[in-house]
């Protein structure tokens, strides 16, 4: 059911075992491994897909009018494979197979999908998407070209060509590695993901783009016992990767992180409650920025002036020394993708230059409304939804302090090193994110761990309030990073440099 | 269509049987939907299909897998199903991976649970249109000069699912589900554009609140929040609004299952027969609720429904237990997930409540936040209005609670007389002493 609520949230890593685990692979054999140009793409090949069917289609999705029409064909093998008490004894694979099918009018959106790729089906689809528009027929282009684009996470082995027998020592091997770290280890889950979606989108206006996004990820939670109580962590590594990205000296990183942040929650203690400065460390704490100006940013709000950014385009927002991008193009990371969902070409679009609010993030229905080219963040989560204006991988430009000045200078306040999940009011511009793991800061360096606290802040004021930034950019490189938005989840990715916020509310426990 | 689904079930289970697997259990089902929004008086998206999956859980050599797809041409299943046996065969092995034993499919009651709406069939694209429209209308109106923006929604789905276990299991339910929304942006000072919605979802056409009413509880909500403010951070008392009650209690519940007790992530593990919260809580699995969303007379494994108190006055009495963390734990199975959830309502309203609470603040919404399952500490943002004497002082936002569960739900002390019913979780209103609301 649609989640009416524009409180958009956003999680780091996978949701706990939830009913999932992987397989191997499903995929027929002889199906092309890429599209090639001679003998027709992947879904032409494997399903049928031909341009004249393609055109009948959208002629039938535009048959009372509209501005254009699109398909968006999708096949998805997911895989999860799952380690528990010391052993691979769950696997779960999912295929999805479908094709939606929007016409558009102005703003207005009628769509319809179905899984069966029958020309049947998808005429029944295409006539329901047309009810949207009440006008006199239009008929698609006479011809559809495909799109050459960049590839941002070329691979050499299909992730669905690796066999089970080679993921299995891979998740064993995650395993001993964390139980050999401490004595106090009592439980280890493993969990590898990995996913191949192949994609075809077709429009009435003659483009033809076709896609193959891998995402994987490797991730280790850890419960620990010292003195009858009981902590947890994890971690995981992961992105738009193949699979020789985990490597011996990969697993041994991750079981050390894993470890390590768990043992370290038994020093933890919660924050006192309050106003307080808040230094937020390297990589996956930019989900702050991801909550705090980036949903702000999706043109959807702005077009309709239901974001508190809809009137600050061209103003300051922040210190010249804040630059905030949102980028589909960073090589293998999770958030990348070729083209977008509408088959608008990635980029790296400038949301906050130098401290100038620069641009929105835009699909094609905003773009047209504010006259402007679409930026490449048309994103849906499947062909059961129709596209809207979505983050890819969201960051911040590194600045040229050091890390140790930036926390001497917060005084006393909070450091945050690992955030689980975020959420933001679109309107208000009040934003949440949770801090798994932190320190406190007292005067001027580093103390006691914190865990388990909810840190709130308003959007524009944070922006306002960073008021150092330091030298040590870094990409999160968690592959489960999904953010939720109208119901849908796409995978985004997130990088910060350590910055100081003069003043958030964190969520303590003290008063 | 039931026949339709048992069939393919049927072949599904022999497809797998044929291709080695020892048991296997298949679950299918297909959904037709439709949903309407409007904006500014116009369709802003119709979004309309029927969609199918299938489930199937395998089980070869004391191994365990679970495959779906959507790709149901019988010769893609096929092969499906065939290469899923084989790549479980691969696992390790996992004795306790088995189906229930068929004994926990017995006693299943035979009753109507009306789950099917039968005037489902008699909406139209007109009827559809009208009911959206009627409450973006009332929205606007209610709203007046203080709306930015109001989108309104209304869904509706009919369901089918069939459940097949090779030892001996089979159930077939259908269901109809309505519902209905808005969402309305205020102006208001500066730059801050306040934002509320209002959803009610039944499985009766007829249970769903009148389209008015949706629209203008929105504009409700979101006028309400209008002036939003953070106080300093402060010891008070706390009524949590029924409809988002259920967020605080996920947070029990999730330490509550049998995965989480056996992975040692649950801070509820070695607390059965114990004080877990005060008298006033008590709750209530209630499969049984005519029309209820989470009810059922069978669970995801097959076994047989039955009415439970997890928590009796304070004391924790059950917990979720599949038919495989049971096996882990040595412990009988109940079912592994939530019907109905029940916090038996009180008998005054949270007016009268607010009355003598002196000052306080009524949370009607939450941000962000999260719960560790493993030690019981939460922390998450708060929305709401803060008030004094049973009058609202204002509304508050970026603010903040932070507990333990453990200390936290010996701390309600009162349930309001208002049970939500638009949710699986039918709590009333919960009212808290002595919470440290955290902001200045």
């Amino acid at each position: 059911m649609t989640n009416m609520s524009r409180r958009s949230f956003i999680k780091t890593g996978a949701a706990a075992v939830a009913g999932t685990i992987a397989a191997s692979s499903f995929l027929p054999k002889g199906w092309p491994a890429l599209a090639d140009e001679k003998n027709g793409g992947y879904f032409e090949q494997g399903f049928g897909i031909s341009d004249e069917l393609c055109r009948k289609v959208l002629s039938e999705a535009l048959s009372k009018g509209g501005d254009f029409a699109d398909l968006f064909f999708e096949h998805t093998i997911s895989n999860f494979l799952i380690l528990e008490d010391g052993k691979v004894n769950r696997a779960s694979c999912e295929v999805a197979l479908g094709v939606g099918i929007r016409t558009v009018k102005g703003d207005q959106v009628g769509y319809g999908f179905t899984q069966d790729l029958s020309e049947k089906a998808m005429l029944a689809a295409a006539s329901t998407a047309a009810t949207i528009a009440s006008g006199s027929g239009q008929k698609p282009a006479a011809k559809f070209v495909p799109l050459k684009t960049k590839n941002y996470y070329p691979v050499t082995t299909l992730l669905s060509s690796v066999p089970l027998e080679s993921k299995l020592p891979l998740v064993q091997s995650l395993n001993e590695k964390c139980f050999s770290l401490s004595p106090m280890v009592r439980k280890v889950n493993i969990m590898f993901h990995d996913q191949e979606k192949r994609l075809l989108i077709v429009t009435s206006d003659g483009l033809k783009a076709e896609d193959h996004r891998p995402l994987s990820f490797l991730q280790s939670t850890v419960v620990a016992e010292k003195n009858g109580r009981w902590e947890r962590s994890g971690w995981n590594f992961g992105g738009r990767r193949e699979f020789s990205y985990y490597t011996p000296a990969l697993v041994q990183e991750l079981a050390q992180k894993s470890v390590d942040r768990a043992l370290v929650l038994f020093e933890a203690i919660q924050p006192p409650a309050g106003e307080m400065p808040v230094v937020l460390g390297p990589g996956v704490t930019g989900v702050l920025l991801h909550e705090a100006i980036g949903h702000g940013m999706e043109a959807d709000f702005n077009r309709k002036k239901i974001s508190t950014y809809c009137t600050m385009l061209g103003k300051k927002v922040a210190e010249p020394f804040v630059t905030i991008i949102d980028d589909g193009t960073v090589p293998y990371l999770t958030g990348s993708i070729n083209f977008d969902d509408e088959g608008t070409p990635a980029q790296k679009t400038i949301l906050v230059d130098k401290g100038i609010l620069t641009s929105y993030l835009h699909d094609r229905i905003s773009a047209r409304s504010y006259g402007v080219k679409s930026t490449g963040n048309g994103r849906r989560e499947s062909y059961q939804h129709y596209p809207i204006p979505r983050m890819r991988n969201t960051y911040m430009l590194a600045g040229e302090a050091s890390p140790e000045d930036v926390i001497k200078a917060a005084g006393n306040g909070i450091y945050v090193q690992d955030v689980a999940n975020g959420q933001v009011k679109i309107g208000e511009g009040d934003f949440a994110f949770y801090v798994s793991q932190g320190r406190l800061i007292e005067n001027g360096k580093l103390g006691a761990p914190i865990k388990d606290v909810n840190i709130i802040g308003n959007g524009p004021k944070m922006l306002a309030n960073i008021i150092m930034v330091a030298k040590d950019f870094e990409f999160a490189q968690g592959g489960g990073g999904s953010c939720g938005k109208g119901g849908q989840g796409v995978p985004v990715g997130f990088g910060q440099p350590t910055c100081l916020v003069k003043s958030l509310t964190v969520g303590g426990v003290r008063g | 269509m039931k026949q339709e689904l048992y069939d393919l079930a049927d072949k599904a289970i022999k497809i797998a049987k044929a291709a080695g697997a020892d048991d296997c259990r298949v679950s299918i089902n297909g959904e037709r939907f439709v949903e309407i929004s409007y904006r500014e008086r116009r369709p802003e998206g119709i979004k309309e299909a029927t969609s199918r999956g299938l489930q199937v859980e395998i089980f070869v050599n004391k191994r365990y897998s679970v495959q779906t797809t959507s790709d149901l041409r019988p010769q893609a299943l096929k092969s499906f199903i065939e290469k899923a046996v084989a790549s479980t065969r691969l696992l390790e092995e996992d004795p306790l991976r088995t189906l229930p034993d068929p004994r926990y499919y017995q006693g299943r009651q035979n009753i109507d649970l009306k789950q099917y709406d039968p005037e489902y069939k008699k909406l139209t694209p007109e009827s559809r249109h009208n009911f959206v429209r009627a409450i973006e209308e009332s929205c606007l109106a209610k709203g007046g000069d203080k709306v930015i923006s109001v989108t309104a929604s209304g869904y509706d789905s009919y369901s089918e699912q069939a459940h097949m276990a090779s030892n001996g299991f089979d159930g077939y339910v259908e269901y109809t589900a309505f519902y209905g929304a808005a969402e309305m942006t205020a102006r208001d000072e500066g730059n801050r554009r306040p934002a509320e919605y209002n959803v009610a979802i039944a499985i009766n056409r007829k249970d769903l609140p009148r389209a008015e009413e949706i629209g203008a509880e929105a504009a409700a909500r979101a006028l309400s929040l209008l002036g939003a403010k953070k106080i300093k951070t402060e010891t008070l008392p706390i009524i949590i609004e029924n409809r988002v009650a259920g967020q605080v209690a996920g947070g029990l519940l999730q330490a509550m299952s049998g995965r989480s007790i056996q992975q040692k992530q649950s801070f509820l593990a070695d607390k059965k027969g114990q004080k877990v919260g005060s008298e006033r809580l008590t709750l209530i699995d209630d499969p049984f609720i005519p029309s209820g969303l989470g009810s059922r007379t069978f669970d995801g494994e097959g076994i047989a429904a039955k009415k439970m108190t997890m928590i009796d006055a304070g004391v924790l009495r059950e917990f979720y237990i599949d038919w495989y963390y049971g096996r882990k734990l040595g412990w009988e199975p109940t079912s592994g997930s939530p019907s109905n959830l029940v916090i038996p309502p009180g008998i005054r309203s949270v007016k009268e409540i607010m009355k003598d609470l002196g000052r306080g603040i009524f949370v009607t919404g939450f941000i962000g936040g999260n719960s560790n399952s493993t030690t019981g500490d939460f922390s998450i943002g708060i929305i709401g209005q803060l008030f004094d004497k049973g009058e609202i002082v204002h509304p508050v936002s970026e603010m903040n609670i932070a507990d333990n569960h453990l200390k936290f739900w010996p701390r309600l002390v009162e349930a309001a007389n208002d049970p939500y019913t638009y949710s699986q979780m039918r709590f009333p209103s919960l009212v808290f002493d002595s919470v440290v609301v955290s902001g200045i």
